[in-house]
């Protein structure tokens, strides 16, 4: 009875939070789906007059679109990889910061694809892919991969919310109709009992395990679309881990703005707390150090080869994208290392501003992975007209990317109108652990 | 006249200038050349004649410092004894070559020895004097036949010139060559010398020909003084082209990706969707187990 009234108390405390439009929140949400609605207005320009309207020509074939495709994909991989690691090994805090982490993995798995379909100049072959895959060539291994990551993300997210799907189901008295019958559909008549949750511990347990594996797996991929060519600065041989390492790293600053932002708008201090910003701190400290070093090991080794290829490379990168290679590589790594190395200097907001700098800087690092490759083509440029050698992304594209974040973030807000952003069945499974911790020290 | 000269000064100056880079130190006055000036015919494989003129400009010390001669206009002529009958003209190219093809139908007037006589002129300018080139060729008749006697692939050559009753004379003395057309040149098989207007050899077995098995058998006289340049040539079914039978192996760049790739990936697939349809299946066992647990409570209230 008292865990029923725990229950109640839970979707008490966390009912407004489902219920109830704050006016920021709608303004937000209106300015979200402006964007989103300028966004489909570019895309439909886009469709009908084809890539010109673009800044992507013969040869620079992928721009800010492939970027964001990586940038999101990345994302969803190190949520899957920070999501199975948190729920595998029990962590103590997972319970804050675990449905964060998901919601992040699923939404950015389903964001990242869509710009790979924009950098697609003939969508209406994009079935070729399906109907005459090559099992040789790393984009079938991507779409494979993307496919069945997506699947696994989707499974696990929503094992993850059955618990909470059915307290909300049976203290759901004072909600509209609508909600309950979602609510009663989707907790598949979980009853919480104790051969039900051990069944449903055990097959998360295993999805947990399952999603660790697949990220490595389909986070490889990724970078083998790269490093698979020979294209001077993608033909490398740490381009696998290098990307895993930079996933985990933009995955944990993308967590912490998320928790900052989710603290503060929603009130959450209870639950997000500075003991969590610190932990993710050091994992983003972790991440900052390792990213460093792959980083600095690729570029060094580029230099030291002194190949005609790779020294043109490393010239551009220093002349034309100077101070882009500079606030990815430098800036992107070194401010956020400085900040979160000093334990006087850890701080809520300053681990915050240390994430959103690693994420604009890896944002950046990723542009200087892909574009100033393609403008350093190993064929002679044919027709020197500017726009054919060097890069820039026109207001479609910029328009279209923002419309990615902003459906981003509109999905979330509207996934935490659904389910509690705090598990309400990890708070109770904490306490029920506790009670039979202290019943244990008690005998 | 004068714009003639200064034309053709300056574009033989400035192909000079792309073609030697050394020459820009020099003094390319029209007087530091010699003019080598060349004429030849050749009677082409579809009978027709080709007539070409050869116009390069040749530096009297530093010899390597050719330059030709571009834009010259060279008349072609039929010598007769009366007169000069203009057969073409044709304009040098940026090599400083002229050429003037005459189908198989243009008639030409012969001197009493048979010999048609043949004149190139160009025309003095200010700056480049009169340069004229004849020679004097018979008109050779090549009859290559490729036949197969008792089961032998044989080549029989037959050159002849015709007299004005057109009664064939055969030739004697004269060096041809048989060859087999290639991509880039042309590969000799047989060199012979005729001594009664016929040649016959065996046809080599191991030419492998173009994917259809066919092949290009040319017989050629080369720079000979009595007829020039004469060109036959025949396409027959010779060849023994086989297309290698190799077994397709599974690779990279094959139509199907090496065995262990697909070990791999179906071992990976099948293991993580078996995973997935484990998950599905336990979901649908909880459901029913609770759908059981809500009936007991329903019957028991």
């Amino acid at each position: 009875m008292d865990l029923e009234n725990r229950k109640r108390e839970l979707v008490k405390e966390f009912s407004p939070l489902l219920l109830k439009t704050s006016k920021w929140s709608k303004i937000w949400m209106i300015a979200l789906i402006t964007i989103i609605l300028i966004g489909l207005y570019a895309f439909i320009l886009q469709f009908f007059k084809g890539h010109i309207v673009t800044g992507m020509r013969d040869n620079v074939v992928w721009g800010v679109y492939i970027i964001n495709f990586i940038f999101f994909v990345c994302l969803s991989y190190s949520g899957a990889f920070i999501g199975g690691v948190l729920h595998f090994f029990k962590t103590p805090w997972k319970n804050s910061v675990a449905r964060i982490v998901e919601i992040i993995t699923v939404l950015s798995l389903i964001i990242g694809p869509i710009f790979i379909l924009l950098c697609i100049g003939r969508l209406d072959r994009l079935h070729y892919l399906f109907i005459y895959p090559r099992i040789q060539s790393p984009i079938t291994w991507d779409i494979i991969a993307i496919i069945t990551d997506l699947i696994g993300c989707f499974i696990y997210l929503y094992l993850t919310f059955i618990p909470d799907f059915a307290i909300l189901r049976d203290n759901s008295e004072n909600m509209p109709k609508w909600r309950q019958k979602i609510y009663k559909y989707l907790a598949i008549n979980y009853q919480d009992t104790k051969s039900q949750r051990e069944r449903l511990h055990k097959i998360t347990r295993t999805m947990s395990t399952m999603i660790i594996a697949l990220a490595i797996v389909a986070y490889s991929v990724l970078a083998w679309i790269f490093s698979l060519t020979l294209q001077p600065g993608w033909n490398s041989s740490i381009f696998a881990p290098y990307f895993i390492i930079a996933g985990l790293y933009s995955g944990a600053a993308v967590i912490i703005i998320a928790m900052y932002l989710i603290r503060k708008y929603f009130k959450l201090d209870h639950y997000i707390r500075k003991i969590h910003f610190i932990g993710a701190g050091v994992v983003l400290l972790i991440m900052s150090l390792l990213y460093g070093y792959f980083t600095f090991s690729e570029y060094f080794s580029r230099w030291f080869s002194h190949k005609t290829h790779d020294i043109n490379l490393l010239e551009t990168l220093f002349t034309r994208y100077f101070w882009k290679f500079i606030l990815a590589n430098y800036i992107g790594i070194l401010i956020p290392i400085a900040i979160l190395f000093f334990k006087k200097l850890r701080s809520i907001k300053t681990i915050t501003i240390a994430a959103v700098i690693a994420v604009l800087g890896l944002w950046l690092n990723r542009y200087l992975i892909v574009v100033p490759t393609l403008e350093t083509p190993y064929l002679p440029i044919q027709d020197t007209r500017e726009e054919f050698i060097h890069y820039s992304a026109t207001w479609v594209e910029w328009s279209l990317s923002f419309a990615g974040i902003a459906a981003f973030i509109l999905f979330f807000m509207l996934i935490m109108k659904l389910v509690p952003i705090i598990p309400m069945s990890g708070i109770i499974d904490q306490e029920r652990e506790q009670k039979r911790k202290s019943k244990k020290r008690k005998k | 006249m004068k714009t003639k000269l200064f034309k053709f000064s300056v574009i033989a100056i400035l192909i000079g200038l792309f073609v030697n880079t050394n020459s820009v130190a020099q003094d390319n006055k029209a007087k530091d050349f010699k003019m080598l000036y060349k004429f030849t015919t050749t009677k082409q494989a579809d009978n027709s004649r080709l007539l070409e003129v050869s116009f390069i400009a040749r530096h009297k010390k530093n010899r390597k410092n050719k330059i030709p001669i571009f834009d010259a206009e060279i008349n072609f002529y039929n010598i007769t004894e009366g007169e000069n009958i203009l057969l073409g003209t044709a304009k040098t190219n940026k090599k400083g070559l002229a050429t003037l093809t005459l189908s198989e139908n243009q008639s030409y007037f012969t001197d009493k020895d048979g010999y048609i006589n043949l004149k190139a002129v160009f025309e003095k300018t200010a700056a480049i004097k009169l340069y004229e080139k004849s020679i004097s060729v018979k008109d050779l008749m090549l009859d290559l036949n490729l036949e197969e006697i008792d089961s032998v692939k044989t080549v029989i050559l037959k050159a002849y010139t015709l007299d004005s009753l057109n009664t064939k004379i055969p030739i004697t003395d004269a060096e041809v060559i048989f060859s087999i057309g290639g991509m880039i040149s042309n590969m000799p098989i047989e060199q012979a010398t005729i001594e009664d207007g016929r040649y016959e050899f065996e046809f080599p077995t191991n030419i492998p020909g173009n994917i259809d098995g066919n092949l290009d058998v040319f017989v050629s006289v080369e720079d000979h003084e009595e007829f020039g340049n004469v060109i036959q040539k025949k396409t027959i079914n010779w060849g023994n082209f086989n297309k290698k039978i190799t077994k397709k192996e599974n690779t990279l760049w094959s139509d199907a990706a090496p065995i262990w790739m697909y070990i791999v990936l179906t071992v990976l697939l099948v293991g993580v969707w078996a995973n997935y349809a484990y998950t599905i299946f336990n979901l649908f066992k909880m459901k029913k187990e609770g759908k059981i647990l809500e009936e007991n409570i329903e019957n028991q209230i």
